[in-house]
């Protein structure tokens, strides 16, 4: 096949890449998109973040209506056709990449089949299904993403999954191990616990999603303590062994239980950069021991024509992050005044009740010796939260002393992650205690805890006592 | 050395004998700050109560079903002296509190650990992975530093090459709009026009498009650091605005040093560890009380002086992020012993980057010392708005012709760099003077 001659090749359909090519063509470049699978959309939208989402949305509700019981509402067990649940799923990824095949077309963006490695800082080589094919190109933006950290020393068999396979829901799971308490392990155990399965995870560290304010984490642990049969922290897995009646599987460590068999184990143990894959010595990129592929504000690597971003670059592993990563790397290329300096990229744990911060943290400011001040607004003052019979979330917010503006937000609770939106645009916008709180959040709703906690920073609320 | 500590219930809202559901530990236990002691559970809610700091529990003082309220004593600790009460509630941070964990990976999506024994590239104990440099990420806000300016401003800013640290904001409390971007461009153009006049924050004709080094050889890029690029800003500014002018001396400081011989045991004793530079500065505050000029701002019309009646000095500190200038306040009015502690502390502060806003700002004078490192002379940028600068080098013996007889005599090198719109050459040639005779002979400090 004949070579491509392309402006900007962008390496990975993922949400990064994909956003990248079709802002460079709307910015009137020539665009080649090289893409190793046959659908764009990457891990985000085929094997991550969209199918777990439409799997999340079935286990809320299932537990919504569980929970009705105490209100005096009872409906029968419920009958799962996984078939149907995955026909659901399914579908929705189906329509998303479709739509993004379609928006490519529209654009003129080139779409190259077929995993592609850099041969210099100028030149692609692609393998695509009719034979090795070639793009040269001015400029490139890498957007190879990441994938599952494997654990070593696991059995080859088919009842161990990562996340990916996972999210196949092919059938009744009854005990299930989750090796890594961060947020996929704790949204795809979220999903089985809905499923019917008997949950046990397993994390490594002293807590759930490290890194993450323990004050957030804690109403999700004492909910899921109670549902899961077993959380482990500190424990290591030492052995898993393959067997007829199950894995079995030994732990390590100072609280470690004793050994347990499970139907299957999900290792949710985090993700690696691509970095490795892509050709970088040919190219004379620099690549960091890691596997990460280090950038500056506009997104450029130490070659000049070439950018990186998502999973690629570092910094929290998230989709919007890459998709505005995208977007700037695309305009500095048609040189614009881009760069890459939010001041805050929020994140969202999809667990039951979620998680959600953006900003400076409670557990950053004070490692880093940040002076702020803590607002915090616990939900059991929430009139909607306790008529939704879920009070044990709580919105925190942080002030700077000085400037009183926000320095960063942290909230758990029902729907948290939808909260989250509003105080990431305050944060850009550099919105004070005062301006957050004077804005009129509607009553009741989950919403008004982000005014009624800025209303504790400025020392106006009326819902609970003032501090002295 | 360990105290015994009473660890109390705090303000829990709107709550009064709330019943205990649960507790968490045991005598015995180590307990690490902010883990949960004891569930408290009321009709409305339950909630765990974090320990207020780390330390050894010694007894537990509540059972479950018993009834508490605000201030009741939940347990008895046994804490490290260093250990800081953390206050649970009200969190004014900021304490230089001994890092409680070494190394902590703070990566907010996944991160690459693992738990069974590890592929050499993922390992849990991986240094690589723990290694966060918070201020050159994006996405993390570090106070109230950062201009303020929404995405869509900082956006204009860059297209028309202007700095928002030195773009004054008119919007409420200070925000800067868009107006104010192209407004600070028009005058700033406006006022390069007129030659001659130094313009605060003006900069020089853009330099073409940036080369393409790789053509020559290879290269890297390494980005500045947030602090380096603050002080960028700050020293061009002052390069560009400040006519500088540098008077050099050297100071005779054979029996400052001998003096500082002799109180060495004595600040040994009280744990101070003695330099030079406390000496300098006592006699530097002791000149410019003597040449008050020095000790003072161009108000921003040029029209008049602003005289500084206290003696804040600031001491350049290089850290391994660039350079910061912490200061001293009244130093005039504090011991040898006490400006010695302080400067070990503020440099400390600075090295672990726990510097306050507040200990950066209100300098009236700066001085640079690079006597621990070498050279003698150099010339020192004004710390703009002040109108000097004290640049130390390194002292050295040196043959001085006394008394019809060459001795060894111990001779500091000082550069005084000026804002010569406020000070003229002969001002500064008696102030390094006076300095030098100050430095010389201690006794005059109390004439």
């Amino acid at each position: 096949m004949a070579d491509e001659r392309a402006d900007v090749m962008v390496l990975g359909g993922g949400p990064g890449g994909y956003t990248a090519a079709f802002r460079a063509a709307d910015l009137g470049l020539r665009v080649a998109l090289v893409e190793r699978y046959p659908v764009l959309g990457g891990v985000c939208l085929n094997v991550g973040c969209i199918p777990s989402k439409a799997l999340l949305h079935v286990a809320g509700v299932m537990a919504e209506v569980e929970g009705l019981a105490e209100h005096g509402v009872r409906f029968g067990s419920p009958e799962i056709d996984f078939a149907a649940l995955r026909a659901h799923k399914d579908a929705v990824v189906g329509k998303l990449t479709g739509g993004l095949a379609k928006l490519a077309k529209q654009r003129g963006v080139e779409v190259v089949t077929g995993e592609g490695r850099l041969v210099s800082a100028n030149r692609v080589e692609v393998e695509t299904a009719d034979g090795p094919r070639g793009v040269d190109f001015g400029s490139a933006i890498l957007a190879a993403g990441s994938r599952n950290v494997a654990l070593p020393n696991l059995p080859d068999d088919p009842r161990v999954l990562d996340s990916t396979r996972a999210l196949e829901v092919d059938g009744a799971v009854g005990r299930l191990l989750v090796i890594g308490g961060g947020i996929i392990g704790l949204e795809m155990a979220a999903v089985y616990d809905a499923l019917g399965s008997e949950v046990t995870v397993v994390e490594l560290l002293p807590q759930l999603m490290t890194g993450t304010d323990p004050d957030l984490v804690r109403p999700l642990q004492r909910r899921i303590a109670k549902r899961y049969a077993a959380i482990h922290l500190e424990t290591k897995v030492s052995e898993v062994r393959a067997a007829d009646d199950g894995l079995h599987v030994r732990f390590e460590g100072a609280k470690a239980p004793a050994e347990g068999v499970f139907d299957r184990v999900l290792v949710a143990v985090g993700r690696r950069p691509n970095g490795d894959r892509i050709g970088a010595e040919a190219a004379g990129l620099r690549v960091d021991e890691r596997g990460f592929v280090p950038v500056d504000a506009e997104l450029r690597t130490n070659l000049t024509n070439v950018h990186a971003i998502g999973d690629l670059c570092g910094g929290p592993l998230l989709a919007h992050k890459a998709m505005h990563e995208g977007k700037t790397a695309a305009e500095v290329i048609a040189g614009e005044p881009a760069a890459f300096d939010p001041r805050g990229i929020p994140s969202v744990a999809y667990t039951d009740p979620e998680v959600a911060w953006v900003g400076l943290s409670e557990t950053e400011a004070r490692e880093r010796g940040v002076a702020f001040d803590k607002a915090v607004f616990p939900w059991a003052a929430s009139g909607r939260a306790l008529g939704s019979g879920r009070s044990e979330g709580q919105t925190k917010l942080l002030f700077d002393v000085e400037s009183r503006r926000l320095l960063g937000a942290g909230i758990v609770g029902l729907h948290a992650g939808e909260l989250i939106g509003e105080l990431a645009l305050a944060l850009e916008l550099g919105a004070d205690a005062a301006d957050i709180a004077l804005t009129i959040h509607p009553h009741p709703t989950l919403s008004e805890t982000v005014g009624i906690a800025a209303e504790v920073a400025a020392g106006t609320v009326t819902d609970l006592m003032n501090k002295q | 050395m360990a105290e015994k500590r009473d660890v109390l219930l705090p303000d829990i809202g709107d709550f009064e004998e709330v019943d205990v559901a649960e507790v968490l530990v045991s005598p015995g236990q180590q307990v690490e700050a902010e883990q949960s002691l004891i569930v408290l559970e009321s009709d409305k809610a339950s909630m765990e109560i974090p320990a207020p700091f780390a330390g050894t529990v010694v007894e537990v003082l509540v059972g479950v079903g018993d009834q508490i309220s605000q201030g009741a004593r939940i347990a008895v600790f046994e804490v490290e002296e260093a250990a800081e009460a953390g206050e649970p509630e009200r969190a004014e941070a900021a304490k230089p509190e001994a890092t409680p964990e070494p190394v902590r990976a703070r990566e907010p999506e996944p991160s690459a650990r693992d738990v069974a024994p590890a592929e050499p590239a993922a390992t849990d104990t991986e240094p690589a992975a723990t290694d966060t440099e918070p201020a050159a990420e994006p996405g993390r806000p570090s106070g109230a530093v950062l201009p303020h300016a929404s995405p869509s401003v900082r956006r204009l800013a860059r297209e028309l090459g202007a700095n928002l640290e030195l773009v004054p904001g008119t919007g409420r409390k200070g925000r800067i709009t868009q107006e104010d971007v192209r407004g600070y461009v028009k005058a700033m153009l406006q006022k390069g026009l007129s030659a001659g006049v130094p313009i605060a924050g003006v900069s020089v004709a853009p330099a073409p498009q940036q080369a393409d080094y790789a053509k020559f050889g290879p290269t890297e890029i390494e980005p500045l650091h947030r602090i380096r690029k603050l002080s960028a800003a700050n020293l061009h500014r002052s390069w560009v605005t400040v006519p500088h002018v540098t008077q050099h001396d050297e100071a005779d400081i054979t029996d400052l040093d001998a003096f500082r011989r002799e109180t060495k045991a004595e600040a040994e004793a009280r744990g101070t560890k003695l330099t030079f530079l406390p000496f300098v500065i006592k006699a530097v505050t002791s000149a410019l009380a003597e040449f008050p000029h020095f000790n003072a701002s161009l108000d921003h019309t040029g029209e008049s002086l602003i005289l500084k009646r206290y003696y804040h000095v600031g001491v350049a500190v290089d850290t391994d992020n660039g350079l910061v200038v912490p200061v001293v306040r009244d130093a005039d009015r504090k011991g040898i012993f006490d400006l010695a502690d302080e400067l070990g502390s503020l440099s400390e502060k600075a090295r672990s980057r726990k510097l306050r806003p507040s200990d950066l700002q209100g300098g009236s004078f700066s001085i640079s010392s690079l006597g621990g490192l070498g050279g003698t002379f150099f010339t020192p940028i004004v710390n703009h708005p002040e109108v000097a600068i004290l640049g130390v080098g390194r002292m050295s013996w040196q043959p001085v012709h006394r008394d019809g007889d060459f001795e060894p005599r111990l001779v500091l090198p000082l550069s005084l760099s000026y804002d010569h719109r406020v000070i003229d050459g002969a001002d500064a040639a008696r102030f390094t003077t006076r300095l030098g005779q100050l430095l010389s002979d201690l006794r005059r400090l109390i004439l």
